[in-house]
């Protein structure tokens, strides 16, 4: 099959092997990809070992990559995995054109945009993703995505054009499926995407979401895009200054700030940049599925922001 | 010394708390690895692991915990092992069958302060239910097909329990069946797909003979290198691309590994024995007609003809992949599965008919099995109570959860969640009062049955007109026209520890009859002659239980996207948005779906 073999060739660079790092490093290597390099400088900490399960308690003071190395390459091992104990800034630019896909995770602000125009430039797709205790997101920059999905043709027959700020559906074909003598259809629908710096400065949800939705959606959106104008520094955060971002942002989303909900505000205060092994656990493995299927290319991509309430177990797409 | 990340989520409080809860675990598989990892992580205090299986080659791919080394290690000891190195827990392994009711008496059950459901199969997953309906004790239900997932906390008494609604019951197969007894066509055909073919032509999971083995047993030793060694001489005959090979290939799996299965005598004690593929022969005489039965030697001929060249193509490929589309794979894995339902005496399918049905076989899916896991871990901290800044949650206002994108039920949702349900009144497990009676031993051969029904009847307001029946047994032991036996004792009826009885208002043309009751009988060392648990049991309109479907409120458009009704005011309702049914039919899979198991 094309998309195994595809699978098997694709060269793929993970920063950072914190607890998210450490659950897409699980699932991309279980998933036979072809090649594995991971990005990492940091020593154990104490912390570590609440978050991940590559390393263990007799090695704190360790690089974590180093000690980690064996285990995951004794999940499988014929993934070709490679690790660099240093930090992606100290890369020159071209160290990143061999890749085919990029995951960044526990990255700063300042740090996504470093990485965005590195992959742009090379046009390399790129996953970011980030924890704040029990709360999580993802963000995709793909540049430009294909998706071809086949599927048994409805009463209303597809039809071309834009469907959505970032979709656009570009081809539909008819087919006969001769053995269940069914009509289907292959709809190509492209995936257009915003660095991350554009779209956290654009971002509206106005006419994207239903009145109702607009009322019901988690605080979790505009306190995690409130959280990046910290830039990772959360040591001045107080319920006083985030709330301040949220209003701002939801001003900018075209939410109502009166839906900003005090114990949501004290959460995220206290579990900014925590991470937590059950989130990180679903948001790895959200990110690694997307990744698996957009490198055998078959259905549609996340496109590109999608947001878990571990609080309520909801966890939305924007399309920012 | 506390820990710093997980006491800004629980607070310093309920850290506390959380390092002395003991939690149950059923199943070491696919969502039991990820779900113990994570509750490891979390810190809690105790976990107890239950799994009956051992390790198969087809479980590496997903089942993160587990080696090579592994294969044929039970699954529950070996997943508590390879996570020991980060555990901050106590971890307690069973290979036991969580049924078994001798090992794990109710009263065993009821040490736990929840229960994760990681199962594969229906029957145990009910069983579980029951016990958690027993003890009111909650429990944490989840599964995966494919891509599909769900997780459901159950609270007993508050919640919809497992069996509120119906489910499907997709076709899963366990690992032995498919390897040593089939006794369906299908079961061939899987052998033949996810076995054989991934094994010879895909394996992710390479066989390497150097490898540190884990162990200093020469026995075990012995045994690993022995497996390894002849999943090796397959792989080095396909690999070798030397077509003199093939006739090796077929007495390796139609003779000798037959030979192997019918020497274990207890296999074939109730199934009638293979036959081995002695003296078989390879012509050029090949059948072209898909939609035909062929004969055996036609399907030898072509195993034969489509191995030469497939092992030519890996040559050049490294790696094939099973694709119904893909003749050479289709043929091989039709062949072989055909050739071993020779030799199992099962119907042999036309290639055409191996094609439906290979194609219908749904992976397990690591990355489903993970969020999954992470999911239920992060329910149980609400079920529990131990989130900071989140008052205690009414069990009502918990969530149940489950993939929507991957499921193609909604475009804009990764997941969606529903507020749970509240309890069907028509469900056959949890509208049944429960409870434990717990007597002495002597007072099994000193209360004679008449006296317990009298008794329960008294208490929980039964009328005279009551069936009484060994649940264990499906044995009638009273009713209003059978009280031959009401004058024996209950030792004499057999009747003990975990014997299971169910108490049914038996009357006609009542208006209003009393709701069953079940009762577990628990021997207790305390001297308590007899006590009867302190349960309500209401009573019904028998009426009422004709079924009334709701008006849905929500509606699939054709691209599988849900279209909310907006001027629907039920508030309960509501909560479904762009959701659209509970979790059991969640897992609702295609009617010839067929899910493997781990």
């Amino acid at each position: 099959m094309a998309a195994q073999a595809r699978m098997r060739s694709a060269k793929v660079l993970l920063i950072n092997l914190g607890a998210l790092g450490t659950e897409v490093a699980k699932n991309v290597v279980l998933s036979g990809i072809g090649s594995l390099t991971i990005l990492d400088e940091h020593e154990i900490v104490d912390e570590d070992l609440r978050t991940q399960f590559f390393i263990s308690k007799e090695e704190v003071g360790q690089k974590r990559l180093e000690a980690a190395k064996p285990r995951i390459q004794d999940m499988n091992p014929r993934v070709d995995l490679r690790t660099d104990v240093d930090n992606f800034k100290r890369k020159s630019e071209s160290y990143f054109e061999e890749f085919d896909l990029i995951i960044g995770t526990d990255l700063s602000r300042e740090e996504i945009r470093t990485i965005n125009a590195i992959s742009r430039k090379y046009n390399i797709p790129l996953y970011i993703a980030g924890l704040h205790g029990i709360f999580g997101y993802i963000f995709v920059d793909l540049i430009e995505f294909n998706a071809i999905e086949e599927k048994e043709k409805s009463s209303v027959a597809t039809s071309l054009g834009v469907i959505s700020q970032n979709r656009e559906v570009v081809e539909v074909t008819d087919y006969v499926d001769d053995e269940k003598s069914k009509a289907f259809e292959k709809v190509i629908t492209k995936h257009i995407y915003q660095p991350f710096e554009i779209s956290l400065k654009q971002a509206t949800l106005n006419g994207k979401l239903t009145r109702r939705q607009l009322k019901r959606l988690t605080n979790a959106v505009p306190l995690i895009l409130a959280l990046f104008d910290y830039d990772s520094d959360f040591s001045k955060l107080n319920t006083h200054n985030l709330k301040e971002s949220a209003v701002a942002i939801c001003k900018q989303l075209g939410l109502s700030e009166d839906n900003l909900r005090p114990d949501y505000i004290e959460m995220f205060v206290e579990q900014a940049g925590v991470q937590f092994a059950p989130v990180s656990a679903v948001i790895g493995g959200a990110l690694a599925q997307d990744v698996i299927n957009i490198l055998g290319k078959r259905q549609s991509p996340l496109n590109n922001f999608v947001v878990l309430d571990g609080l309520t177990l909801d966890m939305q797409i924007f399309e920012l | 010394m506390g820990d710093p990340s997980i006491v800004k989520i629980v607070g310093q409080k309920n850290y506390a708390k959380l390092r002395s809860v003991k939690v149950l675990l059923v199943g070491a598989g696919g969502i039991g690895c990820e779900l113990l990892k994570n509750l490891v992580l979390m810190e809690f205090g105790e976990i107890h692991v239950v799994d009956l299986d051992t390790i198969d080659l087809s479980n590496l791919n997903r089942q993160f915990l587990f080696r090579q080394r592994d294969i044929k290690q039970p699954k529950a000891t070996t997943a508590v092992r390879a996570i020991q190195h980060v555990s901050n827990s106590k971890l307690v392994a069973y290979q036991s069958n969580i049924m078994d009711t001798e090992k794990f008496p109710l009263s065993w059950f009821s040490e736990f302060s929840l229960i994760f459901n990681a199962l594969d199969n229906l029957e145990a997953r009910r069983y579980v239910n029951q016990t958690a309906q027993f003890l009111h004790l909650p429990l944490l239900e989840s599964g995966t097909a494919g891509f599909d997932g769900y997780i459901q906390p159950i609270i007993p008494g508050q919640t919809e329990c497992f069996d509120c609604t119906t489910k499907e019951t997709p076709k899963t197969f366990p690992v032995c069946t498919i390897r040593s007894t089939p006794s369906q066509p299908i079961h061939c055909i899987v052998w033949a797909k996810n076995f054989l073919f991934s094994q010879l032509f895909a394996s992710s999971t390479s066989v390497a003979t150097d490898e540190d083995l884990g162990t200093e047993d020469p026995q075990e030793i012995e045994r690993i290198k022995q497996e390894t060694n002849e999943l090796h001489e397959l792989q080095e005959y396909i690999k070798s691309g030397d077509n003199s090979c093939i006739p090796d290939i077929i007495t390796k799996l139609f003779v000798s590994d037959i030979e192997k299965l019918l020497s274990i005598e207890n296999l074939w004690k109730n199934r009638e024995k293979p036959t081995p593929l002695h003296n078989f022969e390879i012509s050029n005489q090949l059948n072209t007609d898909f939609s035909s039965v062929w004969t055996l030697q036609e399907q030898v001929n072509a195993f034969a003809e489509v191995t030469k060249k497939l092992m030519k193509r890996l040559a050049t490929e490294k790696e094939i992949e099973f694709d119904k589309d893909d003749t050479d794979t289709l043929k091989f894995v039709a062949t072989a599965a055909n050739i071993r339902a020779y030799v199992f005496h099962l119907p042999v399918k036309s290639l055409f008919d191996v094609k439906q049905i290979a194609g219908n076989i749904i992976p397990a899916i690591a990355t489903t099995n993970a969020i999954i896991a992470g999911l239920s871990s992060l329910a149980s901290l609400r079920v529990l109570n131990l989130l900071k800044h989140i008052p205690p949650t009414d069990p009502k206002d918990l969530y149940m959860a489950f993939t929507a994108k991957a499921s193609n039920i909604s475009s804009n949702r990764y997941l969606s969640n529903s507020q749970l349900a509240t309890p069907n009144p028509r469900c056959p497990v949890c509208s049944i009062a429960r409870g434990v009676i717990s007597l002495s031993t002597s007072a099994l051969k000193s209360i004679t049955l008449g006296e317990l029904l009298d008794a329960i009847r008294t208490k929980y307001n039964y009328p005279g007109e009551v069936s009484l029946v060994d649940k264990s047994t499906q044995r009638l032991l009273a009713d209003f026209d059978f009280d031959d036996l009401l004058g024996k004792s209950l030792s004499d009826m057999k009747l003990g520890q975990g014997s299971l009885l169910l108490v049914a208002d038996e009357r006609d043309d009542e208006e209003e009859l009393k709701c069953s009751a079940e009762f577990y009988l628990q021997l207790d060392a305390t001297g308590n002659k007899l006590r009867l648990p302190e349960i309500e049991v209401l009573s019904f309109k028998p009426q009422a239980m004709s079924p009334q479907e709701d008006e849905p409120d929500y509606i699939l458009n054709g691209n599988g996207e849900i279209i909310i009704d907006e001027d629907n005011g039920d508030s309960r309702k509501r909560e479904l948005e762009d959701a659209s049914e509970p979790a059991a039919k969640m897992a609702k899979l295609d009617d010839d779906a067929i899910v493997l198991l781990d």
